[in-house]
């Protein structure tokens, strides 16, 4: 009993980063088309904005010192002003341009921000003493979880709450949703493009700084290459989950982080090593079953 | 004049699809615009939305020149497009769908105002206003993109082929409405339709466009009299 | 007859292939005469990349589909190459799982050469079969997919692959001559295909899908080819490297390699044989510029040079501002050629964006 709930613990805690990636990558893609592949380096950046303005090989914390109710905030006005920035520098030119020529843009975009963190802080991890009192366990039901993992799940689905109701309750979520399904549309109805795209932006880019909030309180370190691997995955589940509808991109990522931590516990041994691989064959085969993704919205084509 | 096209040319890459075209609409004017598939019609109207640009000519809506405003921009002036194919916003309910379009006027009570005098107008919208819009029927998303464009508080709603793929009956029904519309609140109306059966039966004034080009233009009822009109829609020579 | 009056594609195109090799020999050419020893690395480094990134092109630019996976098949054929040239000595040693048929074999280069691009080119066709019943952004993010997959296996399954850490004792032979043979071969390949009936039926699917299944083009069965030959492409460019580097490890064949050489098909013009390798060329000399203004240039009496990391950074820029400016990549879908009627035949609305509205997003 107490393994099937660490289990799932894990498996909620892996999940929550992935849909947390996936829904900012869906918010972007849905209003403009773009694959944004320089969300993992915003996360890089917002892990090493903790760091500010030290560049020393011991990270003296600055932002990274104050009070959680500063801080928070800060990361968020970080990643969503980085993302917001990167919209009206780059992409806002390159709305007409074809899915692929955005994807390349993107790509571009995120190793220039790669290489000006590695410019000033080098490619070797930095410790960074976030809140690690936080790793400690408390007991569930006779299971010991540490109180992180309770409070990256707790987290997400506030955000998610949050996010839900933004986007039900308000005139501007309505029109973000609209823009997401049909943007001439919204527009010859008076929503105004630049307003939805940037806001979708600013909001990708603070979910950003979110995970690098929990990804450097997790692992206790910044490292310039730690936001790839979840803006890979997460980039897979917005595809599994059914391009353009963002309930779609969470629950395909928090399918993935279940999916492979149960992997990690039912392999037998020798195979465990290659869990990626079963991960990624999955990946595939969930492709081929809904080419159009797990919950495609039903207006949906396909247009890339 | 409400609105007034001047010589507009647009392109599609090589493609020519309108050439040096014009037209005016004045204040509840009710217009036709007919022709044959791929005539131009529907770029005319793409045009004047701001959806396409024009390689040359002007548009002008209420003595403003319209050229190279967005889209939001010009449904701000007060002209609201509906669309080929409707466009309902199938994963929004059909409520939010309506208040889509009033979302550029922050006006709480006029909104709803608007809101129920829609819900007057089409009551089966009001049934089921918190059911997906992608649910309705063919007949019903019609009745949903009107009053979506109504709630925008219009001079000129521009709407594009409102009969396609509806059951005779239906197409009534929307003819109907337009017409009350037109009388009751004294709105302009654009409509492009591929027949001019609606055009005739409605009457009014009417243009035809064939391969990008005018080649008609005067009162439905009168062209309908004689040969003229099957003569330019087909391209046959006059004898 | 008629066969006066309209002269066959190949006579219409052949120009194209033959400019492409004439600049590439060109380079090849100055290079031996004039080129430092490093200058020479840097030529075929570049000469290596053109193989690949033209490989990728006779998939990606026929079919219009993105491809991430392609570096799976340089890592299939760098790895190919190692099993089948590594004396068996060594291999006992650093890859004692290795079937005893491999373990033995110590093979030519130029016959490892075609045997592994082929080996790549089967895995491609086996992979293909299940993957090009797919098509858009799925179809995308499956190849991707498929690379991590490939990734995976070759980083973990230690005895065959040597898992993360490096093969060493490839015998090197690739130097520039053979890497300008490998990047011919690679374009002349790549030219045959798209003017055959495949590449024609593809290209036509690319742009209208909905014509050509009318006409009775069958897109998987032709994107299936395509994938096959482009794999195959980029398994060659992969026994290249492998044999231009001595050793071979999986993350070179993994997420770094692919998005540059996207980024070099894109920035060319993906939708053309001219683009991909004019992206190459390009981005590789910009880098080499950059490499050389690092080290510092000699101005008067001192040396300018910029701080280390700005070459990176520079790169990225020039490839977003080209990409701002240009959106369907330099060539813009266009070939290079001496005549013009034949200038445009991969050319593609698509890349071109709209070209109506400056705001207007075209979508259906």
């Amino acid at each position: 009993m107490t393994a099937v709930l660490q289990i799932l613990f894990d498996a909620l805690s892996v999940g929550s980063i992935y849909a947390l990636g996936a829904l900012g990558i869906a918010l972007i893609f849905g209003v403009m088309r773009l694959v944004n592949f320089a969300h993992g380096d915003y996360i890089a950046f917002c892990v090493f904005a903790m760091l500010w303005p030290s560049l020393d090989v011991v990270a003296i914390v600055f932002i990274g010192n104050l009070p959680w109710f500063l801080l928070i905030p800060v990361i968020l006005g970080i990643g969503a002003g980085l993302s917001i920035i990167s919209e009206i520098l780059v992409f806002r030119r390159l709305r007409d341009a074809n899915p692929a020529t955005m994807m390349i843009t993107s790509f571009a975009l995120g190793f220039v921000i790669h290489n000006v963190l590695l410019m000033f802080y080098s490619s070797r991890p930095k410790a960074i003493n976030l809140w690690s009192n936080l790793s400690l366990p408390v007991e569930i039901m006779g299971a010991r979880i540490p109180l992180l993992q309770v409070i990256t799940i707790v987290m997400t689905i506030v955000i998610l709450l949050a996010l839900v109701t933004f986007l039900r309750r308000t005139q501007f979520g309505v029109e973000m949703r609209a823009a997401a399904e049909d943007f001439t549309m919204a527009r010859m109805l008076g929503v105004k493009a630049n307003r939805v795209i940037m806001a979708a932006f600013g909001v990708s880019g603070a979910l950003a700084s979110c995970i690098a909030l929990i990804l450097a309180t997790q692992t206790g370190v910044a490292d310039i290459n730690m936001g790839l691997p979840v803006m890979l995955v997460a980039f897979v589940a917005t595809v599994i989950g059914g391009l353009g509808s963002l309930h779609g991109a969470v629950i395909a990522g928090f399918l993935i982080g279940g999916v492979s931590v149960l992997l990690q516990v039912f392999l037998p041994l020798e195979a465990r090593p290659f869990r990626d691989a079963f991960v990624y064959s999955a990946v595939i085969a969930s492709l081929l079953w809904r080419p159009q993704g797990l919950f495609a919205p039903k207006s949906s084509k396909e247009r890339v | 004049m409400l609105l007034s096209v001047e010589n507009i040319t647009v392109r599609y890459g090589r493609l020519t699809a309108l050439r040096n075209f014009s037209l005016t609409m004045e204040q509840g004017e009710t217009l036709f615009v007919t022709g044959p598939n791929g005539a131009g019609k529907s770029t005319l109207l793409k045009s004047i939305a701001g959806v396409v640009a024009p390689v040359t000519g002007t548009i002008h809506f209420h003595e403003q020149d319209v050229g190279g405003q967005p889209p939001e921009g010009i449904a701000r002036l007060g002209l609201s497009m509906v669309p080929e194919g409707r466009h309902v916003f199938g994963s929004l309910t059909i409520e939010e769908n309506l208040i889509l379009g009033a979302g550029m006027r922050r006006d709480k009570a006029r909104m709803a105002e608007n809101l129920a005098s829609v819900y007057d107008l089409f009551p089966v919208l009001s049934e089921r206003k918190d059911s997906h819009a992608g649910v309705l029927s063919g007949g019903q998303q019609q009745m949903l993109v009107i009053g979506r464009a109504l709630m925008t508080e219009p001079q000129l709603i521009a709407i594009d082929e409102p009969s396609l793929g509806l059951a005779p009956k239906i197409i009534d029904q929307v003819y109907d409405t337009l017409t009350r519309l037109r009388d009751e609140r004294g709105l302009s109306l654009l409509i492009v339709e591929q027949s001019t059966t609606r055009a005739v039966m409605a009457g009014g004034r009417m243009v035809m466009l064939r391969s990008g080009e005018l080649v008609l233009e005067g009162d439905a009822r009168e062209l309908s009299k004689g040969d003229a009109l099957n003569a330019a829609y087909f391209g046959f020579e006059e004898h | 007859m008629s066969t006066t009056k309209h002269p066959s594609v190949l006579a219409q195109t052949v120009s194209t292939p033959v400019i492409l090799i004439g600049g590439l020999a060109l380079i090849a050419v100055l290079t031996w005469a004039f080129g430092s020893n490093i200058f020479g690395r840097t030529v075929t480094e570049m000469f290596i990349r053109v193989a690949l990134v033209v490989g990728m092109f006779t998939f990606i630019g026929n079919s219009g589909v993105i491809s991430f996976g392609h570096a799976g098949f340089m890592c299939i054929g760098a790895y190919g190459s190692a099993w089948l040239t590594i004396p068996p000595m060594m291999k006992k040693v650093l890859l004692p799982g290795l079937s005893p048929m491999l373990a033995n074999a110590e093979l030519t280069f130029f016959l490892s050469l075609i045997i592994a691009s082929l080996f790549a080119g089967v895995i491609a066709f086996a992979v293909g079969l299940i993957l090009m019943r797919l098509s858009g952004i799925a179809s995308s993010i499956a190849t991707f997919a498929m690379l991590a997959v490939i990734n995976t296996i070759y980083s973990n399954w230690g005895p065959v692959t040597g898992g993360t850490s490096s093969v060493v004792g490839i015998p090197i032979t690739t130097g520039v001559w053979i890497s300008f043979g490998g990047a011919a071969a690679a374009v002349v390949i790549a030219y045959l295909y798209g003017i055959s009936r495949s590449g024609l039926a593809l290209r036509a699917g690319r742009d209208e899908a909905v014509a050509a299944a009318a006409s009775g083009v069958d897109i998987y069965r032709e994107r299936l080819i395509a994938f096959t030959i482009s794999g195959a492409l980029c398994g060659m460019a992969g026994v290249l490297y492998a044999h231009f580097l001595g050793v071979v490890n999986p993350d070179a064949f993994y997420l770094g390699v692919t998005f540059i050489s996207l980024s070099m098909l894109v920035v060319g013009g993906m939708s053309s044989l001219s683009g991909a390798v004019i992206g190459v060329v390009l981005i590789s000399a910009i880098i080499e510029l950059l490499r050389k203004m690092e080290k510092g240039i000699t101005v008067g009496e001192g040396t300018l040079s910029l701080p280390n990391g700005i070459q990176e950074i520079a790169i990225g820029v020039v490839m977003i501002v080209i990409l701002m400016f240009r959106p369907g990549g330099l060539t813009g879908g266009a070939e290079l050629s001496l005549t013009r009627t034949s200038a445009n035949d991969g050319y593609s609305k698509k890349d071109q964006g709209s070209g109506n509205h400056p705001d207007n997003k075209p979508r259906r």
